[in-house]
């Protein structure tokens, strides 16, 4: 199996001098091919740095980014975009679809650099979204498809000009429990049939389920061996240590913030007939 | 076009109806400026510029046409010099006197032998011209007689046509009643027209026995009429009868001069103002737009488009605006430019190809201008952010 992305001894510093935060603090990872690694996290655990530094968006402060064998922290600005194209896909919490195209030109789009369309792009954006379930949503704008339709829509971008790696930012925020499983198969898919190495970041505990590995991020740093449990009441998977915590009916239950544990106390029956649901 | 941008430009027709009806207007109002400036130029000046007249002479200070501010003797001692003088001057091959005086008429129905009906008043330029000669005559006659008798004249054809006045008609004017003949075309003065009669009948009608405005000349083959004008200007002065002379060129520029020189300040800042009414309009929609679809310029940027593609986008949108108002704007003058002064007589518009493409040129400094501060806007979007929610 060949290393997608690699992340050595990256930090990302924000300001300076006693103001100074580090967002990512000598961070190593590693993804390969075939492989779904679900980063997840607290809220400002350096998250979206990660995820921006990967996906070309953001410079590190030090440290090295390899993108299938290619030094991007080696790169100019101005090559940058060219990586981000050919070689990653993203897929965004908010779909991020042009709202001005069809379903079928936001995938050509990214293919053919927004010139008019050819028929070897159009042909593979067909292909994509016959692969995804759209082949019957092809002309539609945005606003006509479903959650899910639009997340497959995004997902046939992501894949357009068959990067090694795709990125994604939350990508069953946005959807109901139903639809986010099936793009969370599809993605499971993509990197298992399609060979691609998927990394999500998410805080969405169904997304283990399809995990190859779960890497912790918290403070800017990946730390190996913590126990994380799911928020009963909003379905967040958080670290069981130093998180507050509850037992009910000889279980201990483990919650983001004091709202969600309060919620739970006020009636842990219904918060947990309301999961099973 | 790029996809982007077609799409972002036509999937809003409100916005795109509003930006492209403030470029069009703004090009409308540029252009009908220009033509009504043009369409002033010719007239004003086109009389003199058209008529047979090589050389105008007149008294000292005599500058342009429509004042006529000049006075000259035809008899005594001073006359008859000057008469001999050009009667052996050998560049010559015609001259005569010729009467230009500004005043009002007006049209006269006759009821009965005692009742008779006044029209409103009429401003002209009533002009005495030599029947042998025809110099500084009427330009072409298009209907009637040519040559206007005792009691008779000669009118332009628009001012027929805005006082209904024909053939057969009585024109007041000069303290006499004048009977329409024919009439003529090429004497339109926007704010006047000319009403020819002869010579001799100018001077009766308006006292001026002994005198007259001009003398008018027209040189013989391979002649330049500016040195002769040296020529007679010097000889005049050995005299001690001071005159000028113009050519035909130099006194339709002067006469046009006087009229368009009052209008032209005026006319660039209306000019101005038309060009911000564009700008604005058009900057405006094309700069709320590009704010509106910030975020989607983000995601373009995040998934690798580069600015130089985004500024594309924005100019292209701009740019076909600005076309589409540009043919609007310049159709609506084009079109509505024969028939304007059938409705509003002074509403003369002359455009030219020369100020299709100044225009044009003006709607792509338009367009740019509209399309800078989206795009500095642009450059500033963090792709970064599409990543937030």
């Amino acid at each position: 199996m060949s290393t997608v992305l690699r992340m050595t001894q990256v930090t990302k510093t924000y300001g300076g001098g006693d103001a100074a935060v580090h967002a990512l603090d000598d961070v190593d990872f590693n993804i390969e091919a075939g492989e779904v690694v679900v980063v997840m996290g607290p809220s400002g655990a350096g998250k979206t740095t990660f995820l921006t530094i990967a996906g070309a968006l953001l410079t590190p402060t030090s440290g090295t980014v390899e993108i299938s064998g290619v030094n991007i922290t080696a790169l100019s600005e101005k090559e940058l975009p060219d990586v981000r194209r050919e070689r990653i896909g993203f897929v965004f919490q908010s779909f991020n679809l042009l709202e001005a195209l069809s379903a079928i030109e936001n995938v050509t789009l990214v293919m053919t650099e927004g010139s008019p369309k050819s028929r070897g792009a159009v042909n593979r954006a067909s292909e994509l979204m016959n692969m995804l379930g759209l082949g019957h949503r092809l002309k539609s704008l945005p606003r006509n498809l479903s959650g899910g339709e639009k997340q497959r829509v995004a997902i046939a971008r992501a894949l357009a000009n068959n990067p090694d790696l795709i990125l994604a930012d939350e990508p069953t925020a946005n959807l109901d429990s139903k639809r986010g499983r099936e793009v969370m198969q599809l993605l499971r898919q993509i990197a298992f049939e399609m060979h691609k190495a998927v990394v999500i970041v998410s805080h969405d505990h169904r997304t283990r389920e399809i995990a190859s590995r779960i890497a912790w991020l918290e403070d800017g740093t990946f730390r190996p061996d913590v126990a994380t449990d799911r928020d009963p009441v909003c379905q967040r998977v958080v670290e069981v240590q130093g998180s507050p915590a509850f037992s009910y009916e000889s279980r201990s239950y483990y919650f983001c913030s004091t709202q969600c544990l309060e919620l739970f106390k006020a009636d842990p029956a219904q918060q947990l007939a309301g999961k099973r649901q | 076009m790029l996809l982007v941008a077609r799409k972002n430009l036509f999937s809003e027709w409100t916005r795109l109806v509003i930006s492209v009806g403030g470029v069009a207007l703004s090009v409308f109002l540029i252009s009908l400026l220009l033509s009504l400036y043009r369409g002033w130029d010719e007239k004003v000046g086109g009389f003199v510029e058209h008529s047979n007249v090589d050389l105008w002479l007149g008294s000292e200070g005599a500058e342009d046409f429509l004042t006529a501010a000049s006075l000259l003797p035809t008899e005594g001692k001073e006359a008859e010099q000057a008469k001999e003088y050009l009667n052996a001057y050998p560049s010559i091959d015609q001259w005569s006197p010729m009467i230009v005086r500004l005043m009002q008429g007006v049209r006269v129905d006759r009821i009965s032998a005692t009742e008779e009906k006044i029209g409103s008043k009429i401003d002209i330029h009533f002009i005495g011209f030599d029947p042998n000669t025809r110099l500084g005559g009427p330009i072409e006659v298009i209907e009637g007689r040519d040559t206007p008798g005792p009691g008779e004249v000669i009118i332009d054809e628009k001012l027929g046509d805005r006082h209904g006045i024909g053939i057969g008609d009585t024109l007041r004017a000069g303290g006499r009643d004048w009977t329409v003949v024919g009439k003529s075309r090429g004497g339109d003065f926007i704010a006047t027209q000319t009403v020819f009669v002869s010579h001799a009948e100018a001077q009766a009608a308006l006292r001026m026995q002994g005198a007259t405005t001009f003398y008018v000349i027209k040189v013989r083959q391979g002649v330049d009429p500016a040195q002769l004008g040296a020529a007679l200007e010097d000889q005049a002065a050995r005299n001690e009868a001071p005159i000028v002379t113009h050519t035909r060129e130099e006194f339709a520029k002067s006469t046009r001069d006087r009229v368009t020189s009052n209008v032209l300040p005026i006319l660039f800042v209306v000019l101005g103002l038309a060009f911000i009414v564009g700008v604005s309009v058009a900057g405006l929609t094309i700069y709320t737009a590009t704010i509106e679809k910030a975020r989607e310029y983000g995601i373009l940027k995040a998934v690798g488009f580069r600015n130089t593609y985004l500024y594309r986008v924005v100019f292209e949108q701009s740019a076909v605006t600005a076309l589409l108002g540009f043919a609007v704007g310049i159709g609506l003058t084009v079109g509505i430019g024969p028939f304007a002064s059938d409705y509003v007589p002074q509403f003369v518009l002359f455009t030219r190809w020369q100020d299709v493409l100044l225009v044009a040129g003006v709607t792509v400094v338009m367009a740019l201008i509209a399309a800078y501060i989206p795009v500095r806007r642009l450059g500033a979007i963090d792709p970064v952010s599409v990543f937030k929610g």
